[in-house]
């Protein structure tokens, strides 16, 4: 657990004359998952841009695996970043789309169709393989975009709000599903959400992220008794539902 | 069936104008008020064939004038309107992209013939191509401009961290995205080049004849078998681009 894969070191980062984040620093053991609560506007998603390359910081140091990865390009980083959107390649089918990355890295076509297939499996896609992303549900959607980033193996997986734009129901059985795969395939993960519930349940680290500046718990007892994380409030609230449920 | 017969009207009332021209394209002798002239030959016909024919040489230099501006504005425009599109200033380079469009071409043409004359690209075909890329090029920018989206730039940095370079990118996701938008600028933009007239003569002066200033020139000559003959080369190419159009840029696009 304690083998650290991704570390963030002081990272800011300005729009013209908006500063987006002040200061975020982390640390990312491996295969675990790293939660990120925040809300809209507090810099999350700015930050995994600036994790997976699509950004460049304006101070501060990210490493991977023990080597500074500033310079380097998004495409050669392996960090897989996930939008909020599944955004499946809209002219390939549910089996291409999984391919994908496979396809870039020139692994032969028997090993393709073998990886491509399990991952399918894995993934409860059977019946949808051949199907075009428009045939397909917002969860099948999310599934099939979430199996063309594990195919890969990348170093880190960054989610930003993968299961925003799903039904409650879809949204539940998917973070069941997520941390399962990613707990099969060993991928360290950086998972960012707004929901308080599903940062704990997805994470086995934890952090907050508010007006740019992150604040990372040692455990989740901390991050529970922490008054600005919103923990205790929501434990509060529940509790009293339940007194009053009983009075009933 | 009614449906049927309406698409059927339709259709004949389209190609009724095109098939008077082919009929008279085949003229010989026509005097008023005869509808359909008197003799036919196919000496006109034959012409368009033969080398030292002036009409080869009319369709040949315009299809090269029209092709070139269609792949050069097509390829330009496509890779600009990113820059445009994803700039944070997107609004005033779109709106200076409409400025050749608040004048007509001919005034256009009129504002940019000095420098033409000055530089001896007045009377080539090399000029009216570059004449023609001032008014094509917005307007290719314009089309690209609304392909170039949020979601495809999501879709692009998707590509990149699932590990593809640029033209990887490119090759495997933005071009094959881009088809339908691509064939379609290039057509509009082929269109507008081939019937392009009041610019294209005021930057020609008279040396470069395109198929359609051959039209207006026999026209005005009214040399009304030779004027039908050229509108009927003329409607040839865009008749062509409709059929490929609809046989294949739709049928993708139904597939997508």
């Amino acid at each position: 657990m304690n083998d650290i894969v991704l570390d963030i070191q002081n990272i800011s980062k300005a729009f013209q004359k908006e500063k987006v984040i002040t200061e975020a620093s982390f640390k990312a053991s491996r295969n675990a998952v790293f939660s990120i609560l925040g809300k809209s506007g507090s810099g999350k998603t700015t930050l995994l841009k600036i994790i997976s390359g699509l950004e460049q910081q304006d101070s501060g140091s990210l490493f991977l695996e023990h080597e500074e990865i500033s310079a380097i390009p998004a495409h050669k980083r392996n960090i897989v970043y996930l939008y909020q959107d599944a955004l499946l390649f809209p002219h390939l089918d549910v089996f291409e789309n999984i391919a994908f990355g496979l396809r870039l890295r020139k692994i032969p076509k028997k090993d393709i169709v073998k990886q491509v297939n399990k991952m399918i499996f894995d993934l409860q896609l059977e019946e949808h393989s051949h199907k075009m992303p428009t045939q397909l549900s917002g969860g099948q959607r999310q599934r099939v975009a979430f199996g063309r980033a594990l195919i890969i193996k990348p170093k880190v997986l960054l989610l930003d709000e993968p299961f925003g734009a799903l039904d409650v129901d879809t949204r539940k059985q998917m973070q069941q599903l997520c941390k399962q795969t990613i707990l099969n395939y060993k991928i360290t993960t950086v998972f960012v959400t707004h929901d308080l519930k599903e940062a704990l349940l997805m994470g086995d680290q934890i952090g907050k992220m508010e007006n740019g500046v992150l604040k990372t718990f040692i455990n989740q007892s901390e991050f529970l008794n922490d008054p600005t994380t919103g923990a205790k409030e929501e434990i509060e609230f529940w509790k009293n539902i339940y007194k009053n449920e009983e009075r009933f | 069936m009614l449906k049927k017969v309406y698409i059927s009207l339709g259709v004949s009332v389209v190609l009724f104008p095109l098939f008077l021209l082919l009929i008279l394209s085949f003229g010989k002798q026509w005097s008023y008020p005869h509808i359909i002239p008197k003799e036919f030959s196919l000496v006109h016909w034959i012409s368009v064939f033969q080398l030292n024919s002036t009409l080869p040489i009319t369709i040949l230099k315009s299809l090269v004038i029209s092709l070139s501006v269609a792949t050069i504005v097509t390829a330009v425009s496509f890779f600009s309107a990113k820059h445009v599109s994803y700039s944070v200033h997107r609004k005033k380079w779109l709106f200076l992209a409409y400025i050749p469009y608040v004048c007509s071409p001919v005034i256009f043409a009129a504002t940019l013939q000095f420098y033409f004359t000055y530089t001896d690209l007045s009377g080539t075909m090399l000029g009216i191509i570059i004449a023609q890329l001032f008014i094509t090029y917005p307007f290719g920018v314009i089309i690209f401009s609304n392909f170039w989206n949020d979601n495809i730039k999501s879709i692009e940095q998707l590509s990149t961290t699932l590990g593809s370079s640029p033209v990887q990118t490119f090759q495997k996701v933005v071009f094959p995205l881009s088809k339908s938008v691509l064939l379609l600028c290039f057509f509009q933009v082929f269109l507008i080049s081939w019937f392009e007239y009041g610019l294209t003569t005021l930057i020609g002066v008279g040396k470069v004849k395109t198929l359609t200033i051959s039209v207006f020139q026999y026209i005005q000559e009214a040399n009304l078998f030779l004027a039908a003959l050229a509108s009927c080369l003329l409607v040839i190419p865009p008749m062509l681009l409709l059929f490929i159009n609809k046989r294949f840029v739709f049928t993708n696009q139904q597939i997508g």
